[in-house]
């Protein structure tokens, strides 16, 4: 038996049969191998292929692309790739999970290689076609899981903004933007006035209820640049980019005034609710962004001392608490 | 773990091969797009772990948003390649490859993988033609997107004290286009080039 026959038809025999598309394709792009693989997804036989240039069979192939694709294999005496995360497919072939994928067509990778001679001129491209829906499809959905766990991550379980952790980040980086390339950035931080006797007098499901109704009633007043989140207990925080006092005062104050009008009504009682709302400025005598909460929480403390459901804006003359 | 340096001879010949092979690359790219690639003199050093994040900060100007592919090569060598793109050279190579109309995220990525692919193949083909060594690759990837720089190569995320650095910038002319490629080959594969270095220089 002679080895080396037997080995040279084994790889033929691997070539045609192995589960990954196997295509070669010269200079003018005209098919000179075309496997099994790629017989039993596309419907044409090597015979129908052999010879003929791939673009005529296949006229929905991207042809200004792939063909500077291949062409940059023949010049560079590279090999190149594409990926189903940018290209979702190269070739429009149906697949395997017709009942369970809910994609369109098969996803493939793709590895073009040069194919050189002894001169180590490229006489031909192979071009391999990996079946990747599979893949495709547990990395689709561990995206998208993972970004529901991230979205949860940064959201207040009971009112769905921003959560404190989120906020402090938000509010570190803000800050550090500012630090770096200047700007300004205000906050505010309120509170909602008596919010024990709230639950006392109507229960904790009614607190419940005020803590949302003001969430949802604080995004509708705020800007899209704005970042808002609730950062303890009744405590609420507002980072507010590229705002200066006066314009972090304003809001602050139609926001007091939005929630002073507010009808909270809960099972059949309307629930009266105030707040009391601490404003400052980043100035540069602040270190970093805790004690620029510090400041606003300062202000927030004089608020209720001066008897609630108010606005003060951070001045040197309050006593840091 | 102590790495013994690089003599003076060792580090010129690694330098003259990195040289040659990052010009390839240049050539390679310039030939593809048909526009005169500018590149820098590529850096070629031992790094300890510690330094790596403040390295690759330091040659990246725009540091704020960056993409960054990756792509491994295997031989006796072993390492990895991060080509680090800044946003605005992006949507102006679209044309130069061949992309119709307006570029989308994935065509974005598509262009960055190819770029970058293209140039760590001739830089390692490069390479492995002076130190005779027939190198593998796997497809690139995307590593990271649209993040500060400062967060791509983290020293947690790093599981090795030392590693050969090389480093270089390629620029296209009268073009915003910037890209920094970055090669890494940690611990052992720093003794396997000295080895590879000793080989060509006692040719001479």
């Amino acid at each position: 038996m002679n080895a080396d026959i037997d080995s040279q038809s084994f790889l033929r025999f691997i070539v045609d049969r192995v589960n990954v598309g196997v295509v070669v394709l010269n200079k003018e792009m005209e098919v000179l191998l075309w496997n099994n693989f790629m017989e039993l997804n596309s419907g044409y036989s090597s015979d129908d292929m052999i010879g003929k240039n791939l673009f005529e069979s296949f006229s929905d192939l991207p042809k200004k692309w792939l063909e500077k694709k291949i062409k940059s294999v023949f010049i560079l005496k590279n090999f190149a790739f594409t990926g189903w995360e940018q290209r979702s497919y190269l070739f429009r072939f149906k697949h395997n999970r017709p009942v369970t994928g809910n994609i369109d067509y098969m996803r493939q990778n793709c590895t073009f290689l040069p194919i050189m001679n002894d001169a180590g001129e490229v006489q031909a491209v192979c071009i391999t076609v990996f079946d990747v829906t599979d893949t495709s499809i547990y990395q689709t959905k561990l995206k998208e899981a993972m970004g529901r766990l991230e979205e949860m991550s940064i959201r207040d379980g009971l009112t769905g903004i921003y959560n404190r952790r989120h906020l402090e980040n938000q509010l570190a980086s803000e800050f550090d933007r500012v630090r770096r390339y200047g700007g300004i950035l205000s906050i505010i931080l309120f509170d909602l006035d008596h919010f024990k006797n709230i639950n006392d007098t109507y229960g904790h499901l009614a607190g419940d209820e005020v803590l949302k109704s003001i969430s949802s009633r604080l995004e509708a007043v705020l800007r899209n640049s704005d970042i808002a989140g609730r950062y303890g207990g009744e405590e609420f925080t507002v980072i507010l980019p590229n705002t200066d006092a006066e314009g972090a005062a304003i809001l602050a104050e139609r926001l007091r005034k939005e929630v002073e009008e507010s009808e909270i009504i809960y099972d059949g009682q309307k629930i009266p609710v105030t707040i009391s709302v601490g404003v400052t400025l980043l100035s540069d005598n602040i270190e970093n962004h805790e004690m620029l909460l510090n400041q606003a929480d300062t202000a927030l403390y004089y608020c209720k001392e001066n008897g609630r459901n108010q606005v003060k804006l951070f001045d040197k003359t309050m006593t840091l608490i | 773990m102590s790495i013994e340096p690089y003599s003076e001879d060792q580090r010129d010949a690694l330098q003259e091969i990195t040289n040659i092979a990052m010009g390839q690359a240049g050539s390679s790219l310039a030939q593809l797009l048909d526009v005169f690639v500018v590149l820098s003199v590529p850096r070629v050093r031992i790094v300890e772990v510690d330094s790596v994040p403040e390295s690759v900060e330091e040659m990246v100007e725009e540091a704020d948003c960056v993409t960054v592919a990756r792509q491994a090569f295997y031989n006796n060598l072993r390492g990895e390649t991060l080509v680090i793109f800044d946003h605005r050279g992006c949507k102006d190579m679209a044309d130069l490859m061949g992309h119709d109309g307006s570029l989308d995220e994935n065509a974005e990525e598509e262009l960055i993988l190819d770029v970058s692919n293209i140039l760590v193949g001739a830089v390692l083909n490069g390479l492995g033609e002076q130190i005779e060594t027939d190198f593998g690759f796997t497809a690139p990837n995307i590593m990271a997107r649209s993040v500060p720089v400062d967060t791509v190569l983290s020293k947690e995320t790093l599981g090795w004290s030392h590693a050969l650095f090389i480093e270089v910038n390629f620029s296209l002319e009268d073009r915003g286009f910037k890209c920094h490629l970055i090669m890494l080959m940690p611990e052992e594969s720093i003794e396997l080039m000295r080895q590879s270095l000793d080989k060509i220089l006692e040719s001479f």
